[in-house]
């Protein structure tokens, strides 16, 4: 088949979340298939400030068309437009002024698949709340195939999401919790299928030299990803501060660029940005991965934590890293300053208990998130949506 | 053999448990409400409130339909500049916006930030009556249904 995979970003130094599952997934795809991703020239997820030179370019054998934002996001009237909307005191006209001011504002990216689109035999749209899925899918509604990476966070209880949802021929979802999210407002009977994200399996003992001369002491828990209040590392902080005031001799390290200040404290590390070795080290010296983000449509650092059988501390508020503890057997989840306490003392107290949680998780994603797997629910959805 | 499987479920009620137990005594002692002396009690209070700041859907609430009245009372935390003059007014905003604003913009973003606060307790103060109302209502109910099968 010929293929178009639409995405705000794209890049092999691009961290995010649905923008690496996007790559993952073009490159898996490009083995059987003519695969074309369609994004723009942005690198940065706040302003969208072209970066990338426009045009044509491959990456990992993967043909990349790149077009370029005319309008960098600004972020003041974006947040005060999201207030508005957010609250349900705005019109269907702010609604879309919101996807609009979210940007990446990329109108060559959305002329193209006005006029070429016609030529993929289906187009895959990654994370719905971007310009270009909001405002180029409803163009090749009859072949597209959308991957909405939805979260429980207010833009998806707005009203022009439901008829953007009620367009695509077929959905991949990356869990249970978001396939129940969308087809609540999705059109019933589409193609579909939960997909997560695939892995391949760790490849045998981290070098855990990478560690050396960070300052890092034993026992620590780790937390991986971008240091964001809109993470819940604002939270995580806070409960770690009131959890070490007892006394407890345990580290926790912050493990990403960081967008909040960090409170000095002498049980506290950042490392800031950490390369694949530190991170691969990291997950293997660990006692436990801390999860606080309130929302996710997916946690790849989970999965790649499990993946070297480490268990999971996770924020029970968010209904999909509950639910992926909850099946994977996976670890434990914390809703409060007291259940995160008591739930890292068991982890702590109890190794041969957390090993057997990490293990179970290791299974699980070896039932459920390897490559063979996820591409084969893949391309049945690809088939179904003929 | 397998070892047998370390359910999460099962951890997570005992800790939860261990949780529920130790904010009870904590609430005793620094003076909390007498009736906690009571752990059947103390739990039924706890998963009530429990019920509101973790179930209910914080968008969809009855109480705020309620209040929508001529008064507006709801917390407005995003900005809109505005001005009635007809000639000065274009003047007035730009002054506003050029040069007021990001002179101010620090204040403005402090101010917001509590004002998003104070609107999710709102939020949550209204979704803790809304299930207490609930509550009365279904005992009310089930007393009423309780009287008319009374026999005789």
């Amino acid at each position: 088949m010929k293929l178009a995979c639409v995405v705000h970003r794209y890049g092999a130094d691009i961290a995010g979340g649905s923008e690496g599952h996007c790559r993952l997934v073009a490159e898996h795809l490009a083995a059987r298939h003519d695969v074309t991703v369609l994004t723009t020239t942005a690198r940065d997820h706040i302003t969208w400030a072209n970066h990338y030179p426009a045009g044509e370019s491959s990456i990992g054998g993967v043909r990349v068309l790149r077009f370029p934002v005319v309008r960098q996001r600004h972020i003041h009237r974006f947040m005060d437009l999201s207030d508005l909307v957010f609250a349900d005191r705005g019109s269907r006209d702010d609604e879309e002024q919101w996807f609009r001011e979210n940007g990446p504002d990329a109108p060559g990216l959305i002329d193209y698949l006005r006029q070429q689109g016609a030529a993929f035999d289906r187009v895959l749209f990654w994370a719905y709340r971007y310009a270009n899925s909001y405002f180029g899918l409803p163009l090749v509604a009859d072949r597209a195939v959308l991957v909405p990476t939805a979260e429980e966070d207010p833009l998806i209880h707005v009203d022009a999401v439901g008829p953007l949802f009620a367009q695509p021929r077929g959905f991949l979802f990356l869990t249970p919790e978001e396939e129940t999210l969308v087809s609540m407002r999705a059109a019933p009977g589409r193609p579909s299928q939960v997909i997560g994200c695939g892995l391949d399996p760790a490849s045998g003992p981290a070098d855990l030299s990478p560690l050396d001369g960070l300052g890092l002491t034993d026992p620590f828990v780790v937390y991986v990803g971008r240091v964001d209040p809109n993470k819940g590392c604002q939270a995580l902080m806070r409960h770690f501060q009131r959890y070490a005031e007892h006394g407890r001799a345990v580290q926790l390290v912050m493990a990403g660029p960081a967008s909040m200040p960090i409170p000095s404290h002498p049980s506290i590390k950042a490392l800031g940005f950490v390369s694949d070795a530190v991170r691969e080290a990291l997950l293997t010296r660990a006692r436990a991965l801390v999860m606080p983000s309130p929302f996710e449509s997916l946690s790849m650092v989970l999965l790649e934590a499990w993946n070297r059988g480490l268990p999971a501390l996770v924020n029970a508020r968010c209904k999909v890293l509950r639910g992926q503890v909850t099946r994977a057997d996976g670890g434990l989840y914390y809703g409060n300053t007291t259940e995160f306490s008591a739930a890292l003392d068991y982890l702590l107290d109890r190794p041969d208990a957390a090993r057997a949680l990490g293990g179970q998780g290791l299974a699980y994603v070896d039932r459920e998130y390897r490559w063979p797997v996820v591409m084969e629910k893949i391309e049945r959805v690809l088939a179904q949506t003929g | 053999m397998p070892e047998p499987k370390l359910r999460v479920d099962a951890v997570m009620s005992d800790i939860e448990r261990d949780v529920r137990s130790r904010l009870r005594r904590h609430l005793i002692k620094r003076g909390g409400a007498a009736e906690y002396h009571d752990e059947e009690l103390f739990e039924l209070v706890r998963a009530t409130l429990a019920r509101a700041v973790e179930e209910r859907n914080l968008d969809a609430m009855l109480l705020p339909e309620l209040l929508d009245t001529d008064v507006e009372w709801r917390l407005q935390s995003h900005l809109s500049l505005s001005s009635h003059r007809p000639v000065a007014g274009r003047f007035i905003l730009f002054f506003k916006r050029r040069v007021l604003l990001p002179l101010t913009r620090w204040l403005f973003e402090y101010s917001q930030d509590n004002f998003r606060r104070q609107d999710h307790l709102n939020r949550v103060l209204f979704a803790c009556i809304e299930e207490l109302a609930l509550e009365n209502a279904r005992l009310r109910r089930d007393v009423a249904h309780a009287g008319t099968r009374r026999p005789t």
